[in-house]
Protein backbone atom coordinates (compact mmCIF):
# COMPACT_ATOMS: atom_id res chain seq x y z
CA UNK A 1 0.00 0.00 0.00
CA UNK A 2 1.25 3.46 -0.84
CA UNK A 3 1.25 5.30 2.52
CA UNK A 4 2.38 8.58 0.96
CA UNK A 5 -1.25 9.06 -0.06
CA UNK A 6 -2.27 8.91 3.61
CA UNK A 7 0.19 11.69 4.46
CA UNK A 8 -1.26 13.86 1.71
CA UNK A 9 -4.74 13.34 3.10
CA UNK A 10 -4.00 15.89 5.82
CA UNK A 11 -4.32 18.56 3.17
CA UNK A 12 -8.07 18.78 3.43
CA UNK A 13 -11.39 16.99 3.22
CA UNK A 14 -11.68 17.21 -0.54
CA UNK A 15 -8.25 15.65 -1.01
CA UNK A 16 -9.05 13.04 1.68
CA UNK A 17 -12.14 11.96 -0.25
CA UNK A 18 -10.08 11.38 -3.34
CA UNK A 19 -7.46 9.49 -1.40
CA UNK A 20 -9.98 7.10 0.11
CA UNK A 21 -10.98 6.16 -3.38
CA UNK A 22 -7.36 5.73 -4.39
CA UNK A 23 -6.77 3.48 -1.38
CA UNK A 24 -9.60 1.25 -2.58
CA UNK A 25 -11.56 1.53 0.66
CA UNK A 26 -14.76 -0.44 1.18
CA UNK A 27 -17.94 1.03 -0.31
CA UNK A 28 -19.16 2.27 3.08
CA UNK A 29 -16.43 4.92 3.16
CA UNK A 30 -16.66 5.87 -0.47
CA UNK A 31 -20.39 6.38 -0.55
CA UNK A 32 -20.84 10.13 -0.65
CA UNK A 33 -24.35 10.08 -1.87
CA UNK A 34 -26.55 7.13 -1.15
CA UNK A 35 -29.73 9.10 -0.49
CA UNK A 36 -32.40 8.79 -3.12
CA UNK A 37 -35.07 11.39 -3.58
CA UNK A 38 -38.14 10.42 -1.60
CA UNK A 39 -41.66 10.19 -2.96
CA UNK A 40 -42.74 13.17 -0.82
CA UNK A 41 -40.13 15.43 -2.39
CA UNK A 42 -41.00 14.25 -5.88
CA UNK A 43 -44.68 14.88 -5.18
CA UNK A 44 -43.98 18.35 -3.77
CA UNK A 45 -41.89 19.32 -6.77
CA UNK A 46 -44.39 17.89 -9.23
CA UNK A 47 -47.54 19.39 -7.80
CA UNK A 48 -46.63 22.51 -5.87
CA UNK A 49 -44.37 24.57 -8.05
CA UNK A 50 -44.85 25.67 -11.60
CA UNK A 51 -42.74 28.23 -13.32
CA UNK A 52 -40.45 29.37 -16.09
CA UNK A 53 -36.93 30.78 -15.93
CA UNK A 54 -38.41 34.18 -15.07
CA UNK A 55 -40.74 32.68 -12.48
CA UNK A 56 -40.38 33.04 -8.75
CA UNK A 57 -40.14 29.30 -8.14
CA UNK A 58 -38.51 26.99 -10.67
CA UNK A 59 -38.46 23.29 -9.79
CA UNK A 60 -35.49 21.35 -11.21
CA UNK A 61 -34.25 24.20 -13.45
CA UNK A 62 -32.76 22.90 -16.67
CA UNK A 63 -29.29 23.95 -17.87
CA UNK A 64 -28.70 25.69 -14.57
CA UNK A 65 -25.49 25.66 -12.59
CA UNK A 66 -24.19 27.70 -9.70
CA UNK A 67 -20.76 28.51 -8.38
CA UNK A 68 -19.43 25.73 -6.11
CA UNK A 69 -21.99 23.19 -7.30
CA UNK A 70 -20.66 19.67 -6.96
CA UNK A 71 -20.96 17.19 -9.79
CA UNK A 72 -23.26 14.87 -7.86
CA UNK A 73 -25.42 17.66 -6.46
CA UNK A 74 -28.93 18.08 -7.83
CA UNK A 75 -30.74 21.40 -7.75
CA UNK A 76 -34.28 20.77 -6.58
CA UNK A 77 -35.62 24.30 -6.46
CA UNK A 78 -34.51 27.70 -7.65
CA UNK A 79 -36.43 30.65 -6.30
CA UNK A 80 -36.37 34.41 -6.12
CA UNK A 81 -38.60 37.17 -4.82
CA UNK A 82 -42.17 37.09 -6.05
CA UNK A 83 -42.66 39.10 -9.25
CA UNK A 84 -45.26 41.27 -7.52
CA UNK A 85 -42.49 42.78 -5.36
CA UNK A 86 -41.24 44.51 -8.52
CA UNK A 87 -44.41 46.56 -8.90
CA UNK A 88 -42.93 49.44 -6.89
CA UNK A 89 -40.04 50.19 -9.22
CA UNK A 90 -42.11 49.41 -12.34
CA UNK A 91 -44.71 51.99 -11.23
CA UNK A 92 -41.93 54.50 -10.46
CA UNK A 93 -40.51 54.02 -13.98
CA UNK A 94 -43.93 54.44 -15.60
CA UNK A 95 -44.42 57.67 -13.66
CA UNK A 96 -40.94 58.96 -14.50
CA UNK A 97 -41.44 58.09 -18.19
CA UNK A 98 -44.22 60.67 -18.65
CA UNK A 99 -42.57 63.51 -16.71
CA UNK A 100 -40.62 64.90 -19.75
CA UNK A 101 -43.95 65.43 -21.52
CA UNK A 102 -44.62 68.10 -18.89
CA UNK A 103 -41.22 69.84 -18.99
CA UNK A 104 -43.03 73.03 -20.01
CA UNK A 105 -44.89 73.16 -16.70
CA UNK A 106 -41.64 73.65 -14.74
CA UNK A 107 -40.73 77.37 -14.75
CA UNK A 108 -36.96 76.92 -14.39
CA UNK A 109 -36.87 74.53 -17.36
CA UNK A 110 -38.56 77.15 -19.54
CA UNK A 111 -35.37 79.22 -19.20
CA UNK A 112 -33.27 76.48 -20.86
CA UNK A 113 -32.42 76.58 -24.53
CA UNK A 114 -33.55 73.83 -26.91
CA UNK A 115 -30.23 71.93 -27.03
CA UNK A 116 -29.89 71.71 -23.26
CA UNK A 117 -33.49 70.59 -22.90
CA UNK A 118 -32.96 67.78 -25.42
CA UNK A 119 -29.77 66.71 -23.57
CA UNK A 120 -31.62 66.77 -20.26
CA UNK A 121 -34.39 64.59 -21.72
CA UNK A 122 -31.83 62.10 -23.05
CA UNK A 123 -30.17 61.97 -19.64
CA UNK A 124 -33.54 61.47 -17.94
CA UNK A 125 -34.43 58.47 -20.11
CA UNK A 126 -30.96 56.95 -19.79
CA UNK A 127 -31.29 57.27 -16.00
CA UNK A 128 -34.67 55.53 -16.11
CA UNK A 129 -33.20 52.73 -18.24
CA UNK A 130 -30.24 52.31 -15.88
CA UNK A 131 -32.49 52.19 -12.84
CA UNK A 132 -34.87 49.69 -14.47
CA UNK A 133 -32.09 47.44 -15.70
CA UNK A 134 -30.33 47.46 -12.35
CA UNK A 135 -33.54 46.74 -10.43
CA UNK A 136 -34.32 43.87 -12.78
CA UNK A 137 -30.83 42.36 -12.44
CA UNK A 138 -31.07 42.61 -8.64
CA UNK A 139 -34.38 40.79 -8.70
CA UNK A 140 -33.28 38.20 -11.22
CA UNK A 141 -29.97 37.22 -9.66
CA UNK A 142 -30.93 37.42 -5.95
CA UNK A 143 -31.88 33.79 -5.69
CA UNK A 144 -32.13 30.99 -3.21
CA UNK A 145 -31.24 27.47 -4.24
CA UNK A 146 -32.34 24.25 -2.58
CA UNK A 147 -30.28 21.23 -3.55
CA UNK A 148 -30.42 17.69 -2.21
CA UNK A 149 -27.44 18.52 0.04
CA UNK A 150 -27.64 22.17 1.08
CA UNK A 151 -29.33 25.53 0.97
CA UNK A 152 -27.74 28.48 -0.79
CA UNK A 153 -28.84 32.08 -0.44
CA UNK A 154 -27.29 34.46 -2.98
CA UNK A 155 -27.73 38.15 -2.20
CA UNK A 156 -26.42 40.97 -4.34
CA UNK A 157 -26.69 44.38 -2.77
CA UNK A 158 -26.19 47.24 -5.18
CA UNK A 159 -23.75 46.84 -8.01
CA UNK A 160 -20.69 46.10 -5.94
CA UNK A 161 -21.62 43.86 -2.97
CA UNK A 162 -22.58 40.22 -2.81
CA UNK A 163 -23.20 37.74 0.01
CA UNK A 164 -23.50 34.00 -0.53
CA UNK A 165 -24.72 31.95 2.44
CA UNK A 166 -24.44 28.17 2.33
CA UNK A 167 -25.84 25.72 4.89
CA UNK A 168 -25.75 21.94 4.83
CA UNK A 169 -29.21 20.43 5.27
CA UNK A 170 -27.86 18.46 8.24
CA UNK A 171 -27.23 21.75 10.08
CA UNK A 172 -30.74 23.11 9.64
CA UNK A 173 -32.59 23.27 12.95
CA UNK A 174 -35.86 25.10 12.38
CA UNK A 175 -37.75 26.38 9.39
CA UNK A 176 -40.65 28.77 9.61
CA UNK A 177 -42.32 31.37 7.47
CA UNK A 178 -44.17 34.64 7.86
CA UNK A 179 -46.70 36.30 5.61
CA UNK A 180 -47.73 39.85 6.29
CA UNK A 181 -49.50 42.48 4.28
CA UNK A 182 -52.29 42.61 1.77
CA UNK A 183 -50.21 41.82 -1.32
CA UNK A 184 -48.44 38.92 0.42
CA UNK A 185 -51.77 37.34 1.30
CA UNK A 186 -53.26 38.01 -2.11
CA UNK A 187 -50.35 36.61 -4.12
CA UNK A 188 -49.22 34.02 -1.58
CA UNK A 189 -45.66 35.04 -0.84
CA UNK A 190 -43.72 35.52 2.37
CA UNK A 191 -40.39 35.21 4.17
CA UNK A 192 -38.97 31.77 4.87
CA UNK A 193 -36.62 31.85 7.85
CA UNK A 194 -34.16 29.01 8.28
CA UNK A 195 -32.33 28.64 11.59
CA UNK A 196 -29.06 26.80 11.37
CA UNK A 197 -26.93 25.19 14.08
CA UNK A 198 -24.27 27.85 13.69
CA UNK A 199 -26.10 31.13 13.57
CA UNK A 200 -24.45 33.44 11.09
CA UNK A 201 -24.56 37.19 11.15
CA UNK A 202 -24.01 38.59 7.70
CA UNK A 203 -24.78 42.03 6.26
CA UNK A 204 -27.93 40.67 4.66
CA UNK A 205 -29.27 39.13 7.90
CA UNK A 206 -32.97 39.87 7.94
CA UNK A 207 -33.74 42.40 10.70
CA UNK A 208 -30.80 41.14 12.73
CA UNK A 209 -32.10 37.55 12.51
CA UNK A 210 -31.00 34.54 10.51
CA UNK A 211 -28.71 34.94 7.52
CA UNK A 212 -30.93 32.37 5.85
CA UNK A 213 -34.01 34.40 5.22
CA UNK A 214 -35.50 33.86 1.82
CA UNK A 215 -37.44 37.07 1.39
CA UNK A 216 -40.80 37.36 -0.36
CA UNK A 217 -40.68 33.87 -1.84
CA UNK A 218 -43.66 32.41 -3.64
CA UNK A 219 -45.41 29.49 -1.92
CA UNK A 220 -43.61 29.95 1.41
CA UNK A 221 -45.65 27.14 2.98
CA UNK A 222 -44.51 24.65 0.36
CA UNK A 223 -40.90 25.82 0.44
CA UNK A 224 -40.95 25.40 4.24
CA UNK A 225 -42.39 21.91 4.08
CA UNK A 226 -39.89 20.95 1.41
CA UNK A 227 -36.91 22.10 3.49
CA UNK A 228 -38.36 20.32 6.56
CA UNK A 229 -38.81 17.13 4.56
CA UNK A 230 -35.28 17.27 3.19
CA UNK A 231 -33.87 17.92 6.67
CA UNK A 232 -35.80 14.96 8.08
CA UNK A 233 -34.48 12.70 5.38
CA UNK A 234 -30.91 13.81 6.00
CA UNK A 235 -31.36 13.13 9.73
CA UNK A 236 -32.70 9.67 8.98
CA UNK A 237 -29.66 8.95 6.82
CA UNK A 238 -27.32 10.06 9.60
CA UNK A 239 -28.97 7.82 12.21
CA UNK B 1 -23.66 86.72 -15.54
CA UNK B 2 -20.15 87.85 -16.58
CA UNK B 3 -17.73 86.43 -13.95
CA UNK B 4 -14.89 86.00 -16.45
CA UNK B 5 -14.59 89.05 -18.70
CA UNK B 6 -16.02 88.30 -22.11
CA UNK B 7 -17.67 85.04 -21.02
CA UNK B 8 -21.34 85.10 -20.15
CA UNK B 9 -22.36 82.18 -17.93
CA UNK B 10 -26.01 81.44 -18.49
CA UNK B 11 -28.37 79.08 -16.67
CA UNK B 12 -28.47 76.87 -19.77
CA UNK B 13 -24.67 76.58 -19.77
CA UNK B 14 -24.57 75.45 -16.13
CA UNK B 15 -27.36 72.89 -16.64
CA UNK B 16 -25.69 71.72 -19.88
CA UNK B 17 -22.40 71.12 -18.06
CA UNK B 18 -24.17 69.20 -15.30
CA UNK B 19 -25.98 67.07 -17.89
CA UNK B 20 -22.66 66.25 -19.59
CA UNK B 21 -21.07 65.23 -16.27
CA UNK B 22 -24.11 63.09 -15.41
CA UNK B 23 -23.92 61.42 -18.82
CA UNK B 24 -20.29 60.43 -18.21
CA UNK B 25 -21.29 59.14 -14.76
CA UNK B 26 -24.04 56.97 -16.27
CA UNK B 27 -21.52 55.68 -18.81
CA UNK B 28 -19.20 54.62 -15.96
CA UNK B 29 -22.14 53.02 -14.12
CA UNK B 30 -23.11 51.07 -17.21
CA UNK B 31 -19.55 49.76 -17.44
CA UNK B 32 -19.76 48.68 -13.79
CA UNK B 33 -23.08 47.01 -14.58
CA UNK B 34 -21.50 44.99 -17.38
CA UNK B 35 -18.84 43.72 -14.98
CA UNK B 36 -21.38 43.02 -12.26
CA UNK B 37 -23.68 41.15 -14.64
CA UNK B 38 -20.86 38.85 -15.72
CA UNK B 39 -19.98 38.21 -12.05
CA UNK B 40 -23.63 37.48 -11.26
CA UNK B 41 -23.81 35.15 -14.22
CA UNK B 42 -20.76 33.30 -12.93
CA UNK B 43 -22.32 32.81 -9.48
CA UNK B 44 -25.76 31.88 -10.79
CA UNK B 45 -25.46 30.49 -14.29
CA UNK B 46 -28.91 30.64 -15.87
CA UNK B 47 -29.66 29.97 -19.55
CA UNK B 48 -31.08 33.49 -20.01
CA UNK B 49 -27.87 34.98 -18.64
CA UNK B 50 -26.44 35.34 -22.13
CA UNK B 51 -29.43 37.35 -23.35
CA UNK B 52 -29.11 39.62 -20.32
CA UNK B 53 -25.45 40.12 -21.17
CA UNK B 54 -26.46 41.34 -24.64
CA UNK B 55 -29.04 43.70 -23.12
CA UNK B 56 -26.48 45.18 -20.74
CA UNK B 57 -23.96 45.62 -23.57
CA UNK B 58 -26.67 47.22 -25.71
CA UNK B 59 -27.36 49.66 -22.91
CA UNK B 60 -23.67 50.49 -22.69
CA UNK B 61 -23.59 51.07 -26.47
CA UNK B 62 -26.62 53.34 -26.29
CA UNK B 63 -25.15 55.29 -23.37
CA UNK B 64 -21.82 55.66 -25.17
CA UNK B 65 -23.50 56.93 -28.32
CA UNK B 66 -25.72 59.37 -26.42
CA UNK B 67 -22.82 60.62 -24.29
CA UNK B 68 -20.68 61.26 -27.37
CA UNK B 69 -23.54 63.14 -29.06
CA UNK B 70 -24.31 65.26 -25.98
CA UNK B 71 -20.70 66.00 -25.05
CA UNK B 72 -19.71 66.97 -28.60
CA UNK B 73 -22.88 68.97 -29.27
Amino acid sequence: MDYSILRKSREGPARRRVNLVQLDMPEVFKAEKTREESEEIKKLLRESFTGTAFGSCVPRPSKFRFESQQDDETVLLLGRRHFVTNLGWIAAICFAFVIPFFWGEFPFLKALDGNTLVSLTMLWYLGILLFGLQSFLMWFYNVYIITDERLIDVDFMGLLNKTVNVAQLARVEDVNYTQSGFLASMFNYGNVIVQTASEQKTPDSFKGGSAFTFEAVAYPDKVTSMISQLTEEVEKTWR
Amino acid sequence: MEIIPGVVISFSMVVGLMVKISMVLILVLSLIMIRQESLMDRVVNLPVGKSLKYIVWAFFGLTLLTTVIVVLA
